[in-house]
């Protein structure tokens, strides 16, 4: 049998991390072409054999267009399956559609796992992402999840350049408790959560603060921002009740809408977010983004799915 | 009718209203809006559970958010307990699967318009096929140069006769040389000079006018017809409805049922009742993939028929061998071009050679170029002209799906075509306020999908709209 080899491939537009996570290995991006006619379909082709080799494709989804990036993958896998790679595995560190992974009204979609489903359709073996929205995502899949955190890296984050014995870390929804817990527990750091009524999506209304946070350097944790607008309004709770200041930290830094405006009208100091959502030319709007960057934590998994060692060591420890 | 409801997508509404109107019924309510990030949302507000549900989402517009939306349209209603689900796409999206990829660079055309021609050209597997036709082609060529391959021919034989009459090592030895030497001859002989590219996307390896790079791989373009046809079954679509798919084969890519409707019954009417003295008009494929179609037209008319014949373009190398090498056979082989009944040869720039033959007579004659899709309409205006220049009087152009991309609309405008007639498969408001009514006419075929939607809604044969129309 063959050697295989890892081949990673990018999608052309936000090639950023697929760039840094290939230097991490110390490979290339396949060269590959994708092209988009007149009417919009898209044309994908490989320059380079990529039979029997093990595929991992690199793809960004962030805010705009997101329905071309999620047709533009699964052609992408389709194109990698009928040339007869061994293995295909998605590197989606944003996963599109995850907030719809339930049916929270009559007749609603459950978008999420028609996500899951339509991967695996396309042909797709293996899926590597971070932060799912809901971890039970996992379970639409048939194929193996791998859901990364972001956390080992907001850890060292908040240790490298956070006065972090001043901090407390703040979880802005009741959903997200647990994760906000486990980062204070790693930091040995107490911990108070904001509870917030929420009338439409993309819209707060009411929020309670629970803990206590005067004099403190209060760090918001959440796995989305969006519209920024619950960050925002969170930051003045957490100002009225006494913090010192406030820091957002969010693994998928959406920042759709004028979620910009809203961080810069806000009392927030920072929004810090990994880059697993392209926001390049955000941070040149925007003084107080700040970025994690987690392609090491994605290369490294690339290499150990690759040579067969396992993940979890990546679940508590954020490789260099 | 009962547990009937038609929803629509965002890509035609107007097609839908029309359905519905056709029908009799009210539409199905579907909310379809965006998140801020740009993630579709959808929510229907009737009622489905143990409904029949067609949903309408024509392949136009932004393709692939309509596509998504469908598909997500498709999923609600499955997880809504609807009792069946039926896609209806008048235009199926993805429907064209290019064989080989084409190369902006090789024709030196904009890329909107390379495409289209890569597909007429050649709907053949492409694999086998290049070597096999530049064998031919170069063993013409040296016939007609004077042997000036002939030298090394020869001596590749006396050397190969030579090294089987030595005994033990010595063949060894001579034979590996010779076998290297034939290789090389062969090589010199044989292969299509790769054409010098200045290709922009620089990571790209060149790629010659079969698909082949310097180094022998065959690059060619993802298939994604069987994915579009995995996606809306995995989606949950019970039973699809489609019109004029541009390949019939599509439907073997299903495990559901799909309904192709046909719009020939709609064309031909209208060449009956609109076209005057039809009986003398001349039905024109501007693609001999179109061929059957129109024959089928010309054949129920009683109208003569004619084909376009278009030859792969191929660039004109600066020196004179190579273009020996790097031609089409039809244009390097006169004998082709004399057996073949060729009324016109179009070259319409001087750098290509552009070897678009008309067989068939049109002088004289109105012509009625008929085709399934017009895209970027550069084969159906190149046709338009190609007629005229032949003695065409009038040049209709019937076609399908009028999708019209890029600046197609000013080209028609500007072309030999005196008058498109299109179908509302996808939408033309739009192109009917620019082309003005004499120019352009719209054939409605919300009756034909209505009836089709009842009769599959009823359990009665469609068969009968596929002849006779609706």
């Amino acid at each position: 049998m063959s050697t295989n080899s890892i081949k990673l491939i990018a999608s052309d537009v936000h090639r950023g991390l697929a760039e840094l996570v290939a230097k991490r290995l110390g490979l290339r991006l396949t060269p590959s072409e994708l092209k988009r006619d007149s009417t919009g379909e898209v044309q994908f082709s490989i320059a380079e054999s990529v039979r029997d080799e093990d595929i991992f494709i690199i793809c960004q989804i962030g805010s705009g267009v997101v329905n071309d990036r999620v047709i533009e993958l699964l052609i992408m896998i389709n194109a990698c399956k009928t040339a007869s790679a061994r293995r295909i595995a998605v590197i989606l560190p944003n996963f599109p559609y995850a907030r719809q992974d339930r049916k929270d009204k009559s007749r609603a979609p459950i978008t999420a796992k028609l996500m899951a489903d339509m991967l695996t359709t396309a042909g797709c073996n293996h899926v590597i992402t971070m932060d799912l929205h809901a971890s039970q995502i996992q379970g639409f899949f048939d194929v193996p999840v791998d859901n990364l955190y972001a956390e080992p890296s907001v850890v060292r984050y908040i240790k490298e350049k956070i006065n972090y014995k001043d901090a407390i870390i703040i979880s802005p929804d009741a959903g997200g408790a647990k994760r906000a817990a486990g980062l204070a527990d790693r930091l040995d750091l107490n911990f108070a959560l904001i509870h917030k009524e929420r009338a439409r999506a993309n819209e707060v209304s009411r929020m309670v603060l629970v803990g206590d946070v005067t004099d403190k350097i209060c760090v918001i944790v959440d796995d989305m921002a969006d519209t920024c607008g619950t960050l925002a309004k969170a930051a003045e709770v957490l100002l009225d009740h006494g913090a010192k200041e406030v820091i957002a930290i969010v693994t998928h830094g959406i920042l759709s809408g004028n979620a910009i405006n809203n961080i810069n009208n806000s009392k927030l100091t920072k929004v810090v977010c990994t880059n697993t959502v392209p926001f390049e030319e955000k941070l040149k709007l925007c003084p107080k983004l700040d970025t994690i960057d987690v392609s090491a934590v994605l290369a490294e998994s690339i290499r150990r799915l690759h040579n067969g060692e396992s993940i979890s060591y990546l679940f508590k420890n954020a490789p260099l | 009718m009962r547990d009937l409801v038609v929803l629509g997508g965002s890509s035609h509404p107007q097609l839908t209203r029309t359905i519905c109107r056709n029908l009799t019924i009210e539409q199905g309510v579907v909310t379809s809006t965006k998140f801020s990030n740009g993630e579709t949302s959808i929510e229907v507000q009737d009622s489905v559970r143990e409904k029949d549900v067609f949903i309408v989402q024509s392949g136009c517009g932004d393709v692939n958010d309509n596509f998504i939306e469908l598909l997500i349209m498709i999923a609600a209603c499955k997880t809504a307990s609807a009792r069946r689900v039926t896609a209806v796409l008048p235009l199926f999206p993805y429907s064209r699967q290019p064989d080989v990829p084409h190369a902006a660079s090789l024709t030196g055309a904009p890329s909107l318009a390379t495409k289209k021609d890569h597909y007429t050209f050649d709907s053949a597997p492409g694999t086998p096929r290049p070597l096999s036709r530049n064998d031919t082609l170069t063993g013409i060529a040296s016939e007609n140069d004077s042997y000036p391959n002939a030298p090394p021919t020869l001596s590749l034989n006396t050397g190969a006769s030579n090294g089987l009459g030595l005994l033990g090592k010595a063949t060894i030895n001579n034979m590996r040389p010779t076998a290297i030497e034939r290789s090389q001859s062969a090589n010199r002989i044989f292969t299509p000079r790769s054409i010098v590219t200045n290709s922009a996307s620089t990571n790209i390896p060149t790629v010659d006018a079969y698909g082949k790079t310097e180094s022998g791989y065959k690059q060619w373009i993802a298939q994604n017809g069987t994915l579009i046809a995995n996606l809306l079954m995995t989606a949950g679509a019970d039973r699809l409805i489609t019109m004029d798919l541009h390949d019939p084969q599509f439907q073997g890519f299903f495990n559901i049922p799909v309904d192709n409707l046909y719009s020939r019954p709609l064309l031909k009417h209208y060449i009956l009742d609109y076209i005057p003295n039809y009986q003398e008009c001349v039905i024109v494929s501007p693609d001999s993939g179109g061929a059957k179609r129109a024959i089928a037209v010309a054949d129920s008319l009683g109208c003569s028929f004619a084909l376009i014949h278009k030859e792969r373009r191929a660039k004109v190398a600066k020196a004179p061998p190579s273009t020996n090498a790097t031609s089409t056979p039809m244009t390097t082989n006169p004998n082709a071009i004399l057996s073949s009944s060729v009324a016109g040869f179009n070259s319409a720039n001087p750098s290509m050679i552009a070897t678009t033959m008309l067989v068939g007579d049109v002088k004289d004659k109105v012509c009625v170029l008929i085709d399934d899709l017009v895209d970027t309409s550069y084969t159906i205006t190149r046709a338009a002209k190609l007629l005229k220049d032949q003695g065409a009087t009038y040049v209709y152009a019937l076609v399908t799906h009028g999708v019209f991309s890029g600046d197609a609309i000013n080209r028609v405008n500007k072309s030999a075509i005196d008058k498109v007639i299109t179908t509302n498969s996808v939408p033309q408001i739009e192109r009917m306020r620019l082309l003005g009514s004499d120019k352009f006419e719209v054939l409605d075929v919300s009756r034909i999908l209505a009836e089709s939607i009842r009769r599959i809604h009823n359990g009665e044969s469609v068969s009968m709209l596929f002849d006779h129309g609706w």
